[in-house]
């Protein structure tokens, strides 16, 4: 099978620009995976290791300053193209919702940017959506402040959705969540992701919930990739000290028996 | 006799709607020595349990409990200046979000300092106590893991890790040298490695100065390696109580399961990718709280005489309040 999304040497270097020497302030060293449709990766790594930066790369927020990435083995220039295959989900659903937009025109606002949809149509396919995601299609004339915290990340996953696109990418999109909520959560884009063959991408300090849902996994330490693999291996048999130590650290916690 | 104990606390607020009882009979006791963990979602109350223990809480809100006692003084009924003087020297709180509970204008040294107690100085110059606030300062940082003293002092909270600021908020808390920790929610949000030292850390303070702690968060990973005794609330609502292990192992209220299913890592024998189990819906807000047990609208093993609320009942040492429990079988 192709790989739905290559990334090869893909890096990041930010310079001071001091008066004397540019001097090299953080920068992501050249890093390379694929992901398969339908597969899950976790990123994982101490803060400060550049994971949320790569994941700014991947959907284009920040700019690479080598590597390229490829779609289904095409090169990501056109931009539109691009905003529409790989979505993002952000950490805190509630702040990321605008106040004062209801939940059916801040979902039409990327389908205004991104497609050539008349009104009726992008009515139709938020209401699609938000029955997608588990909501009522009367939830769109809703506001953020009228919903509980599930349905508002039930509303942000939406969002990434709607667009159809092909890799989400998620920066800690369970931390901020209660258990309960976050169960559903994760339940709920195991699914979509069964039913969508969507390739996820995933920050996560939560080793519990890594290691149950992602099928490999990225591990960065200061900016360097340490390791990747499969899951059970990187968690079985991890290889550098890095990893151990982390997997150590998780494993302490739970394997206090009385 | 335990430490601090509680009955029946219930706290009330006023809302347009109403007194709306956000707390309702909360019972909660923490024996010197014991690490106590008071589990819940957030909205649960958590907090609030936190803050009617320090006295924090707005005047305008009600508070009455059949029993408040700290080592069998009561609570409620002496004065403010007693009560002050108890949580100045005894208790300690460790508040949600250290980065942003400290004083963003002043430099760290300035806080601690500002900690200490003139009790704690032996008498002296003005010049000999300052030096003797220094001194106290800085073994404090290296006792909760802070190595470099002084670049820690030095510096302003948004100049220090996240983790180093957890540590700090630490040490200030353990200055008075206080008899009960109060640590509400300290892994927020941290990733494993520090997340374990910090809990190390507590288990130390809590063996070598016989510190009680009561853990209050939702990170039942950490509350499972670290606590001796559990109590789950819900919705305001103390749910189960009991020791730890007993707990996980055989937990009698259906909240409690569902809290602990919630948790893949505990779950060894569940294949990667399965479905999760989880609890339909979410928390109720306090505007829409439904009566008898509050876990009733969600709950899959609700009945009709779930309206009305548990009594406790207990085996052992273990309550809970259900009419229902999981150990007997559905009628």
């Amino acid at each position: 099978m192709n790989p739905l999304l290559t990334v090869s040497n893909l890096s990041y270097c930010k310079k001071d620009k001091s008066w004397f020497a540019k001097q090299e302030r953080f920068s992501l060293a050249p890093v390379s995976f694929e992901l398969k449709a339908g597969e899950t990766m976790a990123i994982m790594g101490e803060n400060g290791s550049g994971k949320s930066l790569l994941a700014k790369l991947l959907v284009g927020v920040a700019r690479p300053s080598a590597g390229e990435i490829l779609l289904n083995g095409e090169s990501l220039h056109d931009k539109r193209q691009r905003f529409q295959a790989i979505r993002m989900i952000f950490q805190h659903s509630k702040e990321s919702l605008n106040p004062a937009l209801t939940l059916g025109s801040l979902l039409e606002e990327p389908l205004i940017l991104n497609t050539d949809l008349d009104a009726r149509e992008r009515k139709r396919k938020i209401e699609e959506t938000l029955k997608l995601v588990g909501m009522l299609p009367e939830h769109q004339y809703f506001y953020r402040h009228m919903l509980s915290e599930g349905q508002r990340q039930r509303v942000a996953v939406a969002r990434a959705l709607i667009l159809n696109p092909q890799v989400l990418v998620a920066d800690e999109p369970f931390a901020a969540l209660d258990p309960s909520v976050r169960s559903q959560t994760v339940n709920l884009l195991m699914k979509l992701q069964r039913d969508l063959g969507l390739g996820f991408i995933f920050i996560s300090h939560n080793l519990g919930i890594v290691r149950h849902i992602s099928d490999r996994i990225l591990v960065l330490e200061a900016g360097q990739l340490v390791e990747s693999g499969k899951t059970d291996v990187i968690f079985n048999w991890p290889k550098s000290d890095y990893t151990r130590r982390l997997i150590h650290a998780y494993q302490a916690l739970i394997s206090r028996d009385d | 006799m335990p430490l601090l104990d509680i009955k029946n606390l219930t706290l009330e607020i006023d809302t347009p709607l109403g007194w709306v009882k956000a707390l309702d009979k909360i019972n909660l006791s923490i024996d010197s020595r014991e690490v106590r963990a008071l589990v819940g979602e957030s909205g649960s109350g958590k907090s609030l349990v936190v803050k009617s223990i320090v006295g924090a809480l707005s005047d305008r809100w009600k508070v009455t409990a059949d029993r408040m006692n700290w080592k069998g003084q009561d609570l409620l009924s002496m004065s403010d200046s007693q009560r002050r003087s108890i949580t100045r020297s005894e208790i300690s709180v460790v508040l949600q979000n250290p980065a942003t509970s400290l004083d963003p204008s002043a430099t760290l040294r300035e806080q601690i300092e500002e900690s200490i107690a003139d009790s704690q100085l032996s008498k002296g110059w003005f010049w000999q106590r300052r030096q003797q606030r220094r001194e106290i300062s800085a073994q404090q940082l290296h006792k909760v893991g802070i190595r470099d003293h002084d670049l820690c002092l030095g510096s302003y909270p948004h100049e220090v890790a996240e983790d180093i600021s957890q540590k700090f908020a630490l040490a200030m808390a353990l200055v008075s040298n206080p008899k009960l920790l109060i640590a509400d929610n300290p892994t927020m949000g941290m990733e494993p490695t520090t997340k374990v030292q910090v809990l190390r850390l507590l288990a130390k303070l809590n063996k070598t100065r016989e510190l009680s702690i009561l853990f209050v968060s939702h990170d039942l990973l950490a509350i499972s390696a670290m606590a001796d005794t559990m109590t789950v609330l819900y919705c305001g609502q103390t749910v189960e109580s009991g020791k730890m292990g007993q707990l996980k192992r055989r937990p009698l209220h259906p909240y409690t399961k569902a809290l602990l299913d919630s948790a893949p890592s505990f779950r060894r024998d569940l294949p990667p990718k399965a479905a999760l189990s989880s609890l339909d819906g979410t928390i109720p807000t306090l505007q829409h709280l439904p009566i008898g047990c509050r876990l009733g609208p969600r709950c899959p093993r609700a009945q009709k005489e779930c309206v009305k609320m548990p009594d406790v009942r207990r085996i052992h040492d273990h309550h809970y309040a259900c009419h229902f429990p999981l150990h007997r079988d559905k009628i």
